[in-house]
């Protein structure tokens, strides 16, 4: 008995040990972790999780033009902005711009990507070629595209001219300047897009191209039935990170269009920065900043919510 | 594989017009950067080919100076951002704590604030800071970076943990393990993120614009800038000749690093 | 294939040099203050002083080779001129670091940023300099005056200006029958040559009105009106838009009757698309700057003429207010830089520097003194369009619409009177973007006087 008990006890002052050093374990590693994230935490902390505070705290504010905080005006800012037929404009045009450009770019890099992964002579000069708009800045590439869309000497309006067609005002008319915007941002992305893909499309086990060949499939049965499947996590990388991208468009409006015409191309982006840097409203600029926020953060997890069942994992 | 040649035609012709409406762009800023600006104007083609342009942009500012200045940011930010996200990388895969999937979605969460958006309070806290005119004010901000931080921990987790099981019993702490074997293993993918935040930094404009007040730290975007006009005719030729300058170095790193990048982005982005 | 091979190695290894010199250096940016402090002790006698400008392009070559020569004309002060991008993103940095050590000596703002200067309270007004020197500003140019004094007060010096002027092309006025030396001065009349331009040149539109706040403010001004109310902002802060419903209906109509004839060439907000179309025999006639003259006339391969602003026919011509910009003094430097910096303001004043400043950029000489000049004199009898430019400013009337209006909203209020005028070019209906942009116009001001506590 007197054993048994202390068998017993020795038996729960053993366990208490173990519990007590796994608790030691976790705080370790706990300790440990921290560590390793430390570096990176704290400059999220001082450089984005501050600013994010300060911006939400400016939101209720008026400022003056030091971004002083003068009048609170409580949820004004948001009420305004949601009645502000520009900022709703805006909203309407970044959602139409995400829409044409992120598909647009998918597909023609997946184009790309499937004529440049053949194994042909000089494969290599095409590849280069194709993932060479990466290397451009955007300032560099808005200038390129300002001069081809340039309504007199741009390359654009005089082949236009040589078939006989009436020129266009891409960048002043309502009806062609968000296209165009969208168009060099395209051409911006494709580089990007086009390398990843390609990447992805090398990594495919190349036995399932070999069996579809003995049953003597088409190319295009394969690349229904083998590529697009096999590089659908790929895809879905792509296309979650050309949405954030998309969302935050700011420097081919600013050198392109500056918002115009009559406000047609004042994506949000660009239109917080206005109102931060010519209007001095850092409140409704801050109002402006959390409601983009909080739509990529709905987009995003829609999209984790709804892609990742479709993708095909190997 | 085998192509039959009507095929192998046909891949060719997409290949060729493909490529040249890519590099049209920039191949047309490669002739106008030759030629006089009342070409430009009138529209003709080149008459006279010249080197003025590229005078004109070296003399317009210190040009040279704004090359080393991108030089040292873009390779200071690349550094900052390799060491601080493979840091955090390797604290997501192989280190397990309270909260590490709490935190992680925080990391990718920092992804959606649009950095536009916070460059205001931002740029109060680089004045705090005295960091206006130094390469930390232009650096800095820029080491902590979901995108790395994702695109390495996707890559580590194809290490296998045995490996760390393994160093553990032979009494390698974390730290050392950290160097001496998840750093050489995960080598491509390191050069990858190292090429792609390379090619980033060096195409930033408005937060250099903002965080200088001189030509001591200004980086060369910010030239390009300089070369446009507010109320006077823009001079074509000189901007494109500008623009030339300054993407010549990221698309030459481009295409010594193509393979790399293609392969490790690929990595990040898979599973 | 060899030499693209060596010439790819090479830039590796300048990468690879500037890399590990990269590496090598302190990430604090230390080695870099070590380079300032050679530098000011090199020139530890003189005065620095920091001037930030907005002047790109061509601009900054004009400016940067006046402050070349003030510093190699004496040996006390050494001024540096700092670009810093547009003036937006150039007082939103100086609101930023006012009153820190970053602030600079002296600072360009354009002109619709006077009042904010003002408001900033970190500025001291040119005045006190001028009161304490005894300097002499009445030789200015009058107009110039009007707008940058306040109470009789200078609170900044008056630097680049200009003012809006009609360009047209007199080689297409001959050929479409159209007197070259007599160019439409009313709405009305531009209307008219601007269809006879069209019937007679089938790729040439008539007319071309950049959708420029700036050109609206000057469009009204024209015809009498005032921007804002309270005299233009001039007696008391504005509450409201101060032109009529007619006043500011009659640019809108002009511009749609022009739309609806096909005769108006549509280049947005964009200034330099549209000088190209006009260089390029794409338009006739169009608004600008009266900086542009210069690059317009010596770019042009056809004869170019400048004419005053048009003005509506059953109004009389008022004149032009002055754009442009001016220099300001910073508060909470030490005595010695500022007045160093005076010197330099009182040096960009002198006839000799206006006279290159006007003839190497086409802005206006703020001392009408440097109109006697003998550059000026030699490059007038080469371009004499470029008196028009001056005719048109000193015979302008003086009043609170020409005066120019005062409010620390303005840019926002550009932005959308822009906004009108790209909506009507684009076949929107007159009646809506006018209610919109007074609506609109209306808000920001309330906001802005609300956010100050107003």
């Amino acid at each position: 008995m007197r054993m048994a008990n202390s068998a017993l006890e020795a038996n729960e002052t053993f366990m208490y040990q173990v519990e007590r050093v796994k608790k030691k374990n976790r705080k370790l590693s706990f300790i440990k972790g921290m560590l390793f994230l430390l570096p990176s935490l704290i400059l999220f902390s001082v450089f984005l999780f501050y600013p994010m505070l300060k911006t939400i705290y400016l939101s209720f504010f008026l400022t003056d033009a030091k971004g002083a905080t003068t009048v609170f005006v409580g949820w004004d800012n948001y009420k305004e902005i949601f009645t502000d037929s520009v900022f709703l404009k805006g909203m309407k045009n970044t959602f139409l711009f995400v829409f044409y450009t992120v598909p647009l770019t998918v597909i023609i890099s997946l184009f790309l990507t499937v004529i440049a992964n053949e194994k042909l002579k000089g494969i290599g000069v095409f590849r280069t070629i194709f993932s060479s708009t990466m290397g451009v800045s955007v300032a560099a590439a808005s200038v390129f595209w300002l001069y081809l869309f340039n309504p007199t000497m741009g390359l654009l309006n005089k082949f236009l001219e040589l078939l006989g067609a009436e020129s266009i005002g891409w960048l002043t008319d309502p009806d062609w300047a968000l296209f165009a915007v969208s168009v060099t941002t395209i051409w911006m992305n494709i580089g990007f897009t086009f390398l990843i893909l390609l990447g992805g499309l090398q990594s495919i086990d190349s036995s399932l191209y070999e069996s579809a060949d003995i049953e003597g499939s088409s190319y295009f049965y394969k690349l229904r039935r083998i590529t697009i499947p096999m590089l659908s996590p790929t895809l879905f990388f792509v296309i979650t990170v050309s949405i954030i991208n998309a969302f935050q468009t700011f420097g081919q409006i600013d050198i392109l269009t500056q918002g115009g015409p009559a406000n047609e191309t004042n994506l949000i982006v660009y239109s917080i920065y206005r109102e931060a840097f010519v209007n001095y409203q850092f409140g409704s600029a801050s109002a402006q900043a959390i409601v983009l926020f909080i739509f990529i953060l709905l987009m995003t997890a829609l999209q984790f919510k709804l892609g990742e069942r479709r993708v095909h994992y190997q | 594989m085998m192509l039959s040649a009507g095929k192998k035609a046909i891949f060719y012709v997409l290949l060729i017009i493909s490529a040249f409406l890519i590099a049209g762009p920039a191949l047309m800023a490669i002739v106008m950067s030759f030629m006089t600006n009342q070409d430009i104007l009138t529209g003709s083609l080149p008459t006279t080919i010249s080197l003025d342009n590229y005078f004109a942009a070296f003399t317009r500012f210190p040009l040279l100076q704004y090359f080393l200045n991108s030089f040292i940011v873009s390779i200071v930010i690349m550094l900052g951002q390799l060491i601080l996200s493979a840091l955090a990388a390797y604290a997501f895969v192989f280190l397990e704590f309270k909260g590490r999937d709490f935190l992680f979605y925080l990391f990718i969460a920092t992804m959606m604030v649009p950095f536009e958006a916070s460059v205001i309070p931002n740029f109060h806290i680089i004045r705090d800071l005295g960091w206006i005119d130094r390469y930390s004010g232009l650096t800095v901000p820029f080491f902590a970076t979901a995108f790395g931080t994702f695109l390495l921990r996707q890559n580590f987790k194809q290490i296998p943990k045995e490996l760390r099981e393994a160093s553990q019993i032979e009494g390698i702490g974390d730290f050392k393990f950290f160097l001496k074997v998840i750093l050489p293993v995960s080598r491509t993918s390191l050069v990858t993120y190292g090429i792609y935040s390379f090619l980033t930094s060096w195409n930033m404009y408005l937060w250099p614009l903002l965080v200088t007040t001189n030509d001591t730290v200004r980086t060369v975007q910010i030239g390009l800038k300089q070369l446009q006009t507010q109320e006077q005719l823009n001079d074509w030729g000189v901007i494109m000749a500008g623009a030339v300058i300054i993407i010549l170095p990221t698309l030459i790193l481009l295409f010594l690093g193509q393979k790399k990048l293609q392969k490790g982005l690929t990595e990040g982005a898979l599973k | 294939m060899k030499k693209i091979m060596m010439v790819l190695t090479l830039s590796l290894v300048f990468i690879l040099a500037a890399c590990s010199g990269g590496n090598s250096n302190p990430v604090d940016g230390s080695q870099n203050k070590e380079t300032e402090k050679t530098g000011s002790e090199k020139s530890s006698e003189k005065q620095l002083v920091t001037f930030w400008h907005s002047m790109g392009g061509a601009g900054q070559d004009a400016l940067n080779s006046i402050v070349e020569d003030f510093n190699k004309s004496q040996d006390n002060i050494q001024v540096n001129a700092e670009y810093q991008g547009t003036y937006d993103e150039s007082l939103t940095k100086f609101n930023a670091v006012a009153g820190t050590d970053s602030a600079p000596t002296m600072i360009q703002t354009f002109e619709i940023g006077t009042k904010s200067m003002i408001n900033s309270g970190n500025i001291i007004p040119i005045q006190e300099f001028v009161d304490a020197d005894g300097y002499e500003m009445s030789g200015l140019e009058k107009n110039i005056i009007n707008y940058y004094s306040l109470d009789g007060k200078f609170y900044s010096m008056p630097f680049n200006s200009s003012t809006p002027v009609m360009y047209y092309n007199k080689d297409a006025f001959k050929a479409a029958g159209l007197d070259p030396e007599n160019p439409p001065a009313t709405y009305e009349e531009v209307e008219e040559a601007s269809k006879k331009i069209v019937a007679a040149h089938s790729d040439m539109k008539g007319f071309a009105l950049q959708a420029y706040g700036w050109l609206w403010e000057q469009l009204l001004a024209n015809q009498g009106a005032l921007l804002l109310n309270n005299d233009n902002g001039r007696s008391k802060t504005p509450t409201e838009i101060g032109w009529t419903e007619e006043e500011g209906k009659s640019i809108l109509n002009w511009v749609k009757h022009m739309v609806d004839d096909g005769t108006f060439a549509n280049y947005g907000t964009n200034g330099d698309n549209m000088v190209a179309g006009f260089l390029a025999g794409d338009v006739s006639m169009f608004l600008q700057s009266s900086a542009s003259a210069r690059d317009v006339i010596d770019n042009a391969p056809f004869e170019v003429g400048i004419a005053f602003l048009p003005h509506p026919e059953n109004k009389e011509r008022q004149g032009v207010v002055i754009g442009g910009a001016s220099l300001w003094m910073i508060d909470g430097k030490p005595e010695e830089e500022t007045k160093a910096a005076w010197e330099f303001m009182k040096y960009l004043q002198t006839p000799e520097v206006q006279g290159k400043w006007h003839v190497g950029t086409g802005y206006f000489a703020i001392n009408p003194a440097a109109y006697d000049e003998q550059v000026v004199k030699e490059a007038w009898a080469e371009k004499p369009q470029l008196q028009v430019t001056v005719e048109q400013l000193q015979s302008t009337k003086p009043s609170f619409a020409t005066q120019g209006a005062l409010m620390d909203m303005l840019p926002e209020g550009r932005k959308i009177t822009e906004a009108a005028l790209e909506s009507v070019y684009n076949g929107g209906d007159v009646d809506e973007a006018h209610q919109n942009a007074v609506k609109q116009f209306n808000e920001a001001i309330k906001k802005a006087n609300k956010a100050r506590g107003e």
